[in-house]
């Protein structure tokens, strides 16, 4: 903790965020609020939460922007105008607003110091999992072993949600009919996209990228990072790919089908180590009794195992869904040339 | 102490040119020009300041330092492809909507000033 960092990058940090809901141009609102979520990675990583600043890092500044600015190419740029309502009713919102944002403040004086060492979590929780993780399951990234181990069923249900975004995403947007509707046209956005400067340092960074995001996955256990992240990073090479290039370039060798198949053998390879658990006899997710079938484990490190497995799972899941969502909102459903 | 004052000069270095960089992002009239500097100074300035911490990792000399030192000599080829690539990027696309060069006084004085 350095205050000095602290309070520049909040002294930067507020202004976005104000911008960001203030602007009437999307396109730059877009924009403003990727350089918001830079400052929040900033933010975090001065607090020590190195494995939050990479999410944001990879989900915030990086894939939402451009989902973002994708989604504003298929709208009107501008917001509308919107009609003045009467100066009372704007008075009352105010002082609504106002009030309620007042007894939030005053309820926020009775939360105790941040990261004091007299609240309940700091007492008992945290505790047990800084001095027992390493013992209980041989990882020494304890954020790791939070997510994946023992609050391993909350993290099977994110992985879930993510999985419903996308379909929710896919339903809402799509409309492929069959192949005859294909109109094989790019996005008219009034510029010849093709450079071969761009095309040719894609395609270079791209295998590099897909390689970092599986050592991301892989070490998470050593060092911040994860399934989240490293699907995130992969999902990110093939969007990449799709802006140097077209939509087609990249559904040619990630298709829609193969997207769907793989969102769901993520989550299926998450639940089913649980199942497996379950089956060997321990309690659901609970990976030490995998040792019985992994050969030459002990349970200790049969936990470390099973978090990697559901790690490749999150990543699988991840990485399909944001293609997925990506190829819908770029194409407006109708998986064209896109963007 | 040798290495002390290599890191010191390469992350003075570093600082100067982004320095400079924020100056002609922020003074350089018209927006080519202003790519111009934000292009070229960013990313010599990002190489030099990265060298600098490599300089400064490899006080005792481990192999730990040397994984790290690789990362981060990792990160500058990165740099080196991706900055100048995106600057292009960006160059193309405004001059593909049609932003006109920046001229002294006569034409086309006020399209690029913002």
């Amino acid at each position: 903790m350095i205050w000095q960092i602290d309070l520049i990058v909040l002294a930067l940090l507020v202004p976005c965020a104000m911008a960001a809901i203030a602007l009437k141009d999307m396109m730059s609102a877009a924009i403003t609020f990727g350089a918001y979520s830079f400052l929040m990675c900033l933010l975090w990583t001065e607090m020590g939460a190195v494995d939050v600043a990479f999410t944001e890092a990879a989900v915030g500044a990086g894939i939402s922007t451009v989902l973002f600015i994708a989604a504003v190419h298929h709208s009107r740029r501008r917001v509308a105008k919107r009609r003045v309502g009467r100066i009372v009713f704007k008075l009352l919102g105010l002082s609504a607003a106002g009030a309620i944002g007042i007894i939030l403040l005053w309820a926020a004086s009775d939360f105790p110091e941040w990261a004091s060492p007299d609240i309940p979590p700091s007492r008992h929780l945290s505790p047990y999992y800084i001095t027992k993780t390493l013992e209980d399951t041989a990882v020494p990234n304890i954020v790791t072993s939070v997510l994946a181990d023992y609050r391993g069923f909350d993290t099977m249900f994110e992985t879930s949600v993510i999985f419903a975004a996308g379909m929710a995403v896919a339903m809402v947007l799509r409309r492929r009919r069959g192949r005859e509707e294909r109109t094989g046209r790019r996005v008219e956005n009034g510029f010849a996209r093709e450079s071969p400067i761009i095309q040719t340092i894609c395609r270079l960074l791209a295998p590099f990228m897909q390689l970092f995001a599986l050592y991301v996955v892989a070490h998470g256990h050593h060092s911040p990072g994860g399934g989240f992240q490293g699907g995130v990073i992969l999902g990110a090479s093939f969007i990449l790919l799709a802006l140097a290039y077209d939509l087609d370039f990249v559904l040619k060798r990630l298709n829609e089908k193969w997207t769907l198949i793989l969102a769901n053998v993520g989550v299926l390879i998450y639940a089913s180590i649980g199942a497996l658990a379950l089956l060997l006899g321990g309690n659901f997710l609970d990976y030490s009794v995998l040792s019985r079938i992994l050969p030459a484990t002990t349970p200790v490190m049969a936990r470390s195992h099973g978090m990697l497995g559901v790690e490749i799972g999150v990543a699988i899941t991840v990485m399909a869904i944001m293609v997925l969502i990506y190829a819908n909102i770029a194409s407006n459903g109708k998986y064209d040339k896109g963007l | 102490m040798i290495l002390d004052t290599l890191t010191i000069v390469l992350l003075a270095a570093g600082f100067f040119f982004f320095f400079a960089t924020t100056i002609g992002l922020l003074r350089f009239p018209g927006f080519y020009a202003r790519m111009h500097a934000a292009g070229k100074g960013d990313t010599l300035s990002s190489l030099l300041m990265l060298a600098g911490l490599i300089v400064f990792n490899s006080h005792h000399f481990s192999v730990e330092a040397l994984l790290v030192d690789l990362k981060i000599a990792f990160i500058m080829v990165f740099i080196l492809m991706a900055s100048p690539t995106a600057t292009h990027a960006i160059i193309k696309a405004g001059y593909e909507a049609g932003l006109v060069q920046w001229q002294a006084e006569e034409e086309g004085k006020h399209d690029l000033a913002d």
